[in-house]
């Protein structure tokens, strides 16, 4: 406690020259994955010696749209401001007709990522991903999807899902709920026919056979867990929602650099991957021209289904 | 092991003198942010919870514990002195609360609020404790239609805080409900009400409004009456501490509170809100003195604030049993956990008894220590009023702003708290209730939501939200709640109106 | 309640019948803002533009009866108010809002605190703005750099803490 106290103190008084002070925007409330995924980096630069001092700050709002716009109007040039996002933020970008997107900011690496699963609660009689397609096909009304908010990526997911199938994507009947957690429990509650969310948030209950996994978005199976792809079940979607960190707009080559090595210190140290075994975040690291090329390829999906379930015009 | 014996092992490690402390410092540190108007149980548990890495695992999940209890109470204090709740489950307090504390009787309202918070946070950690399975159960069965339902009778309680107008109470709400509507629609992500300003796609912040309408827009009233400005606030009149009489009034709202917030606060969407308005109304109905609501009854102040601690420990239960994070605090605490090794989830009690039980001793001991730090200080807090009028609003305002500003540093949000601050001045200029403007934006969206969801998934059959029993009694209940006063009304005014006449005669 | 209802001469209330119009020019506002919006109810058959329709609705409905109780007298009367300190406080306020990202949290904090006192009759603002300055680098300093709140710095604070 003391130590802390003190180490507060002096981080603030004794700064080394040579090290950044970062100030990481999480655009989102506290709690969200956004702003996890931010203090994990505030922890770790901070105990591994990266950055003497990192401050958090919240700048919630519309998918991460109002703290992208603030960030990239007042941190032109500044190589200590990073911000953290993702591809919800893709999407919001569009819905909300965002004036500012990810090519005003200089994306640096992506961190994590999860899969988007597919679920039925234990007592439906849909057995596989085949059934549930065949419900849709027939009524697609009568099947209600829960997942996470509008334009995000559990709704983005199902778009692709329908379109893949061959059903009319404006015709599918998606209940948005604020978060994982709402969803999770009307699936529970046998209030929808299914769900979709990311993997990490269906896990223990399907361990614990409350819920039924039938497909999930990654390209190829995972290890541990015992669900069969998209793909496998004969429809062509692949979805990784992904977080990333960025840095302002402006910055030169060296800045840029060195940067870019704070972030790979931090993912490649003892205790970044210890944090992210403890939340059960898997490790996506991707820089440089990779995650650039990975972006546009991203954003230009993204577009598509967005268009598709008649959320863009 | 039994789960009793569990338990008995978590409270002798959490009762060592060196956990004493930590849990002291826990619930110290998390009253003194959750005390800041603007500063919300979330924040305080984002911000703090950094400092508790520092520890072993039993003493950080104590600490822990003592921040989450420290930050949930925190905000009753400021609510009943000074008029500014700090977080939107204790505007309630405020009402009742401040009226008593104008009167001299703060001691006692800071005492029915800490004695409440305790004992509903001992019951409720033990239901948590021993029948978190069964309840979860319970929860689930809430669907949209359920929570529409649930949201309409909470409606229907708002109208106990009307005062004495429904006009003007009915404006308010209807100001608050309007206000909703800024802001992205959840359910198809299109923009409303927002003028192409991007901060309110976002819709309103409920804290900023709150703490501009009560803290803001009081501090212009009181400063514009300029009379009082040397007389001082009747700071304690008879006793601090509660009479028998308090005692006498308070224990059945602390036990009715309990049982009402507890299970809201299990419910996956209830909110720990929807809680203090039901107990409110309902102590409003049994009181014997419905005179005194209004002007200071202590049962307005005892039901809300053991009903707020009891839906505290109530969101750890489908937090602990499922893994779902219902609130953001729940979420923090969800990231604070895994920290800990802890992975809440249906398996948890079964495959991490030790820590579980640990968890659940490090609350008992934290609520405990909240009594032990909150009710000595009570004599100090109610000092607070005798500091001179200029100064004492001076501060208000500081901290007031400095909540906000510590929540989201923008120029537009100060400027939000300015504009509903002179709102709540005129509000309070024409005798318009503060209460309903801040419920229905706070309600306004939940009840628009779940309706919306339930008539998707029914396909747009509006039958289908009284075809579930629960939903069709809550919905009776609050039909009844609505029309038996607007009958027994019409009566009372009939014999009025002829006594009237009588008179003129 | 009881008391103004039976002063005998009931007369018109010019500043009721103002908030009569205001509520209905908040109703049109929503009325004309839910007509722009997609028609995207879906199968719920309740689209986004509904609720904000009928909160307009229920809207104009209690203008009309605010007008109908400003016409008969109904209103409660006001308590005496004097401009001056509210306008003060509003001042305060004003400033700490435009001067925070320019002056840091300290200064404009201060200015709010002197302002408010100002307006409850501490009128020596020589004196009320170094006090108040004082007391909010204080509080910046507790919860900025001990709790690690974002709180915005400016000249002040830079002077006595260099890293923040």
């Amino acid at each position: 406690m003391k130590q802390f106290v003190l180490a507060g103190l002096f981080a603030g008084a004794v700064a080394l020259p040579a090290m950044a002070d970062y100030t990481i925007i999480a655009p989102a409330n506290p709690g969200g994955g956004w702003d996890q995924t931010a203090r994990t980096m505030q922890t770790v630069m901070q105990e591994d010696g990266i950055s003497p001092s990192v401050q958090v700050q919240n700048v919630p709002g519309a998918g991460g749209t109002i703290g992208l716009a603030q960030f990239a109007s007042q941190n032109s040039g500044n190589d200590q401001a990073l911000i953290v996002g993702g591809f919800v933020m893709v999407g919001a970008i569009l819905t909300n007709n965002s004036p500012v997107s990810l090519k005003d900011v200089t994306p640096i690496a992506r961190l994590t990522g999860e899969y988007e699963a597919v679920v039925v609660p234990a007592a439906s009689p849909i057995q596989d991903m085949k059934g549930l397609i065949e419900a849709l096909k027939v009524d697609p009304g009568a099947v209600s999807w829960a997942g996470g908010s509008a334009g995000g990526t559990d709704h983005i997911a199902v778009g692709l899902i329908a379109k893949a199938a061959g059903v009319d994507p404006t015709k599918i009947n998606y209940i948005a709920y604020s978060g994982g957690g709402e969803a999770l429990a009307a699936i529970l509650g046998n209030q929808v026919t299914a769900g979709v969310s990311s993997l990490g948030e269906f896990d223990a209950q399907v361990k614990a056979g409350t819920l039924r996994l039938l497909a999930v978005s990654a390209p190829e199976r995972i290890a541990g867990v015992e669900a069969p792809t998209l793909k496998e079940s004969g429809l062509d979607v692949e979805l990784q929602n992904w977080r990333m960190v960025a840095a302002a707009p402006g910055l030169n080559d060296e800045q840029k650099a060195k940067v870019a090595a704070d972030i790979e210190k931090m993912v490649k140290s003892e205790n970044w991957q210890k944090q992210l075994a403890d939340k059960g975040w898997s490790d996506t690291y991707l820089a440089g021209a990779d995650f650039e090329a990975q972006l546009a390829k991203d954003e230009a999906a993204t577009a598509t289904v967005l268009k598709d379930i008649g959320l863009v015009k | 092991m039994g789960a009793f014996d569990f338990l008995l092992q978590g409270l002798a490690t959490a009762a060592e003198p060196m956990m004493l402390l930590y849990a002291l410092i826990g619930v110290t540190l998390g009253t003194a942010v959750g005390v800041l108007p603007g500063i919300g149980p979330a924040l305080t548990v984002a911000l703090l919870l950094p400092v508790t890495y520092r520890l072993d695992a039993a003493g950080s999940l104590i600490m822990f514990a003592g921040i989450y209890y420290g930050g949930m109470y925190g905000g009753s204090t400021t609510s009943i002195l000074l008029n500014t709740p700090g977080e939107s489950a204790s505007i309630i307090t405020a009402l009742e609360g401040n009226k008593m504390a104008r009167k001299g009787r703060g001691g006692p309202a800071l005492a029915t609020a800490a004695i409440g918070s305790f004992i509903a946070g001992l019951i409720a950690t033990l239901l948590l404790a021993f029948l978190a399975p069964w309840i979860v159960k319970v929860a689930l069965v809430f669907g949209p239609r359920e929570y529409f339902a649930l949201m309409v009778l909470a409606f229907v309680t708002v109208s106990a805080a009307f005062g004495d107008s429904a006009l003007r109470g009915l404006t308010s709400l209807f100001l608050g409900l309007a206000l909703a509507c800024v802001g992205i629609d959840q359910l198809t992500g299109q923009a409303r009400l927002e003028f192409g300003v991007p901060v309110l796609l976002d819709g309103i912040e409920v804290t900023t409004m709150a703490v501009a309408m009560f803290a803001v827009g009081e501090a212009l009233f009181i400063a514009g009456q300029r009379i009082h400005i040397d007389d001082e606030l009747t700071a304690v009149k008879g006793s601090i501490w509660m009479s028998a009489s308090d005692w006498a009034r308070s224990w059945k709202p602390w036990l009715r509170g309990t049982f009402i917030g507890f299970p809201i606060g299990a419910m996956p969407a209830g909110g720990a809100e929807i809680g203090t308005f039901l107990s409110y109304a309902t102590e409003k109905k049994l009181s014997k003195h419905p005179e005194e609501f209004g002007h200071g009854a202590i049962e307005g102040v005892a039901g809300p604030e053991a009903a707020n601690n009891a839906s505290a420990a109530g969101t750890l239960v489908p937090l602990l049993t499922l893994g779902l994070p219902t609130s953001a605090t729940a979420a923090i605490m969800l990231a604070g956990f895994q920290q800990f090794g802890l992975q809440p989830g249906p398996l948890l009690f079964a495959t991490n008894p030790t820590l579980v039980w640990g968890l659940i001793a490090s609350l008992l001991i934290a609520n405990f220590m909240l009594l032990v730090l909150n009710l000595p200080l009570i004599g100090l807090w109610v000092k607070l009023l005798t500091v001179p009028k200029p100064w004492l609003y001076a501060g208000i305002l500081l901290f007031a702003t400095l909540g906000t500003i510590g929540a989201n540093p923008s120029t537009f949000e100060l400027g939000m708290l300015l504009g509903f601050g002179v709102l709540g001045y005129g509000m309070r200029l024409f005798g318009y209730p503060i209460a309903p403007i801040v419920v229905g934006l706070i309600l306004g969206p939940m009840a628009e939501q779940h309706l919306r969801r339930a008539l998707s998934i029914s396909q747009g059959d509006w039958g289908y939200l009284v075809q579930s029993p629960i939903a069709a009694v809550l919905l009776g209940i609050a039909a009844l709640a609505l029309i038996v006063p607007l009958i027994l009304r019409a009566r009372g005014k009939g014999e009025m109106l002829s006594q009237l006449a009588g008179d003129e005669d | 309640m009881s008391v103004t209802r039976f002063d005998p001469p009931r007369r018109r209330d010019p500043a009721a019948l103002i908030i009569a119009a205001g509520l209905a020019v908040v109703a049109g506002v929503m009325l004309w803002d839910s007509a722009r919006l997609a028609d995207l109810g879906g199968y719920s058959g309740v689209g986004p533009a509904s609720v904000p329709r009928v909160v307009a609705f229920g809207l104009l409905g209690l203008s009309v009866w605010t007008a109908i109780e400003a016409l008969r007298g109904d209103f409660p009367q006001r308590p005496r108010q004097a401009p001056a300190p509210v306008l003060w406080i509003v001042a305060g306020l004003s400033a700490q809002m435009m001067l925070l990202h320019v002056a840091g949290f300290s200064i404009a904090t201060g200015i709010l605190f002197a302002f408010t006192a100002r307006a409850f009759g501490k009128t020596n603002l020589a004196m009320t703005i170094p006090l108040g300055i004082g007391f909010a680098f204080v509080v910046w300093t507790i919860f900025s750099q001990l709790l690690m709140l974002n709180l915005p710095a400016g000249p002040l604070e830079h002077l006595i803490f260099p890293g923040a």
